[in-house]
């Protein structure tokens, strides 16, 4: 699988779910389009037009994107602002696992410093290879082959469906002990 | 053939099967799970438009997998402060009702207080919950983190939790006696400045030691709470005499025993087990410690600080306890809060809230000017009490200092200990809480 953007916005080390999207926003809806439309409000409020100039946008980071709080909203303001991947040197395990939950690609290569704004980047699943078209240079994704299977799939949903199916086939009663 | 971490026995008890650190697990079934007011509502909508076609598929009730592993705790923003807010409460607790799950009220406490005192959580169990601070479940020695919104709902359907990597572990060991006015707090900025924000990703941080075998359960909170801070996957303590009687007591309070196979859960790491590494830490040498704007890892000595501050907040899942609010009563009585600065004392249950009324610590607390709240998350979700305006500085006892944390993003935060927050409430600006401490006393 392949996906292609180009860099709206480069970020440096520990960008946390709270600059990402303010807790005062989190129980103010239910609809994910909701938290887009306020993404790094307070931290960089050019976020959303940034990515919102291009169909396909990548966010850039360095190291531990997406630390701090839990809050999946914070994948919500990122994704739905066009943006198809963040592409960084770590993540904390909750953000990394709520970017797969979304199928926002949360990709980590070990050295971001070279891709700038403006960048084109094509994310190659197959080969574990993310290209600055821009300047020709290769990265590396970092990934298990698990992580890699999940990104293709687009989360969990479809798996954690047929669990359930399998679950209820096999208890004829409902669980409760 | 080495032995195994507390981490590596949870989870080979829980697959029925041995697992060690870095192992993959497709389907790792979770003992408990409990959500907030903030994720829940959105985990539960999510749950019946995602999986009810399957319950219908099946002929069944849609029925959560398992209610009695399952409480809704509404803590964040609590009494509601918003119609939406509000609306979240309410769905919550038509779910509860309608799936047989435990409602607590606003009010009863922050979630992962309650989740101990009740004994919702015990030894050796996996714990999930929708906030990011569940790792403080960690000092009963539970396999406890942070999940999100999706993981939340697929967990209400099938209590499992999908292709789980066994992290490693970093194993701190900590010896040394706290100097006087130095906390499990300090301790844990301390860790924090040397570890950096994301120093401990995807690793377990195990805290080991003669310091830690001596420290009370509200401490070994603290410390677990705040491990996130360093990006841990978790934090673990392993459990010793001083658990199994914290969870006696709480046992009690649900009119419950404790039984051997709650014992049994019980899980200890080998002297022999792998760490990924191990960190030594010597307290002795730890001073009172201030971590500044705009970062819990920016710890620094209070002998090199003395900004000033408009706001004291004593409370949140950090540092709101029996233990925490009696070491800032001891500093606060008899004194009074400056007239520059608001003290703001949220407890950290309704237990808790109730026992300090009935010590006269609420006395306190008043008398010296403070602000008293029911119990909830507080400032520390920056949305209700005591918002900070761009310019204000607040000194708090909770878990995170970013900018915009609690209100404006031109405001700037500093975390303390309790102890630091009194002294700092007293003299409106951040100090040193050794002067305060009555002769002898720690």
């Amino acid at each position: 699988m392949q996906m292609r953007g180009k860099v709206a916005k480069k970020f440096g080390d520990d960008i946390n779910t709270d600059y990402i999207i303010p807790a005062f926003l989190l129980q103010e809806s239910w609809d994910k389009q909701f938290f887009a439309d306020h993404a790094f409000e307070g931290y960089d409020p050019s976020f959303g037009p940034a990515c919102r100039a291009n169909k396909e946008s990548i966010v850039v980071g360095a190291n531990n994107f997406g630390c701090g709080s839990s809050r999946e909203q914070a994948v919500y303001a990122i994704k739905y602002n066009n943006v198809v991947a963040v592409v960084a040197q770590s993540f904390p395990d909750i953000f990394f696992r709520n970017c797969l939950n979304n199928a926002l690609l949360p990709i980590q290569v070990s050295d971001t410093s070279k891709i700038a704004v403006g960048d084109e980047l094509v994310v190659d699943l197959d080969s574990k290879t993310l290209r600055d078209r821009t300047t020709g240079v290769d990265y590396p994704i970092v990934a298990t082959d698990a992580a890699i299977e999940l990104m293709e799939r687009g989360g969990f949903l479809g798996f954690v469906r047929e669990r359930l199916r399998q679950k209820l086939k096999a208890e004829p009663m409902k669980a409760s002990s | 053939m080495p032995g195994a971490t507390i981490t590596e026995k949870i989870v080979s008890r829980a697959m029925g099967r041995k697992a060690k650190a870095g192992d993959l697990i497709e389907a790792l079934p979770v003992d408990k799970l409990y959500f907030n007011e903030v994720i829940g509502p959105p985990a539960i909508l999510n749950f019946e438009k995602d999986f009810e076609d399957v319950y219908t598929e099946s002929g069944k009730k849609m029925q959560v997998f398992n209610p009695s592993r399952i409480a809704f705790m509404p803590d964040h923003t609590v009494p509601s402060c918003s119609i939406k807010v509000s609306q979240g409460i309410r769905l919550m607790s038509d779910f509860a009702k309608d799936q047989g799950i435990a409602m607590y009220k606003e009010g009863d406490g922050i979630e992962h207080t309650i989740a101990s005192e009740e004994a919702f959580v015990l030894p050796g169990e996996i714990a999930v919950a929708t906030d990011s601070h569940t790792c403080t479940q960690g000092a009963l020695g539970a396999l406890a983190f942070g999940i999100g919104t999706t993981e939340g709902e697929n967990l209400l359907a099938t209590g499992e939790l999908y292709s789980f990597t066994v992290p490693e572990t970093i194993r701190f060991k900590v010896s040394g006696k706290f100097q006087r006015g130095v906390y499990a707090k300090d301790l844990v900025l301390h860790v924090l400045g040397m570890m950096g924000e994301g120093g401990a990703s995807k690793r377990v941080a195990e805290y080991t030691g003669p310091t830690i075998d001596s420290l009370d359960m509200e401490g070994r909170f603290t410390i677990c709470n705040l491990s996130v801070e360093m990006s841990a996957r978790t934090a673990i303590i392993n459990p010793d005499d001083r658990t199994l009687a914290y969870v006696n007591e709480a046992l009690a309070r649900r009119q419950m025993t404790m039984t051997d196979e709650i014992r049994g859960m019980m899980a200890r790491s080998d002297p022999d087990a792998n760490f990924a590494k191990s960190v030594e830490v010597d307290a002795s040498t730890v001073e009172p410690t201030v971590s500044l704007p705009h970062s819990p890892a920016n710890a620094k000595p209070v002998s090199q600080v003395s900004d000033p501050i408009d706001m004291v907040f004593l409370g949140s899942c950090a540092n709101a306890r029996e233990a925490d609010l009696t070491v800032a009563a001891k500093i606060l009585k008899g004194r009074k809060v400056s007239p520059k600065t608001n003290l703001l004392v949220i407890p950290a249950s309704r237990r808790v809230y109730n026992w300090a009324m009935d010590n006269g610590l609420l006395k306190i607390f008043a008398d010296a000017g403070a602000n008293i709240e029911s119990s909830n998350c507080g400032p520390c979700f920056g949305k209700h009490m005591g918002i900070l305006a761009p310019g204000d500085r607040c000194l708090s006892t909770s878990n995170r200092n970013y900018k915009g944390r609690m209100g404006s993003p031109e405001a700037f935060i500093y975390l303390g200990s309790p102890a630091l927050a009194a002294a700092t409430a007293i003299e409106g600006r951040i100090a040193d809480p050794r002067k305060y401490l009555p002769a002898g006393e720690n």
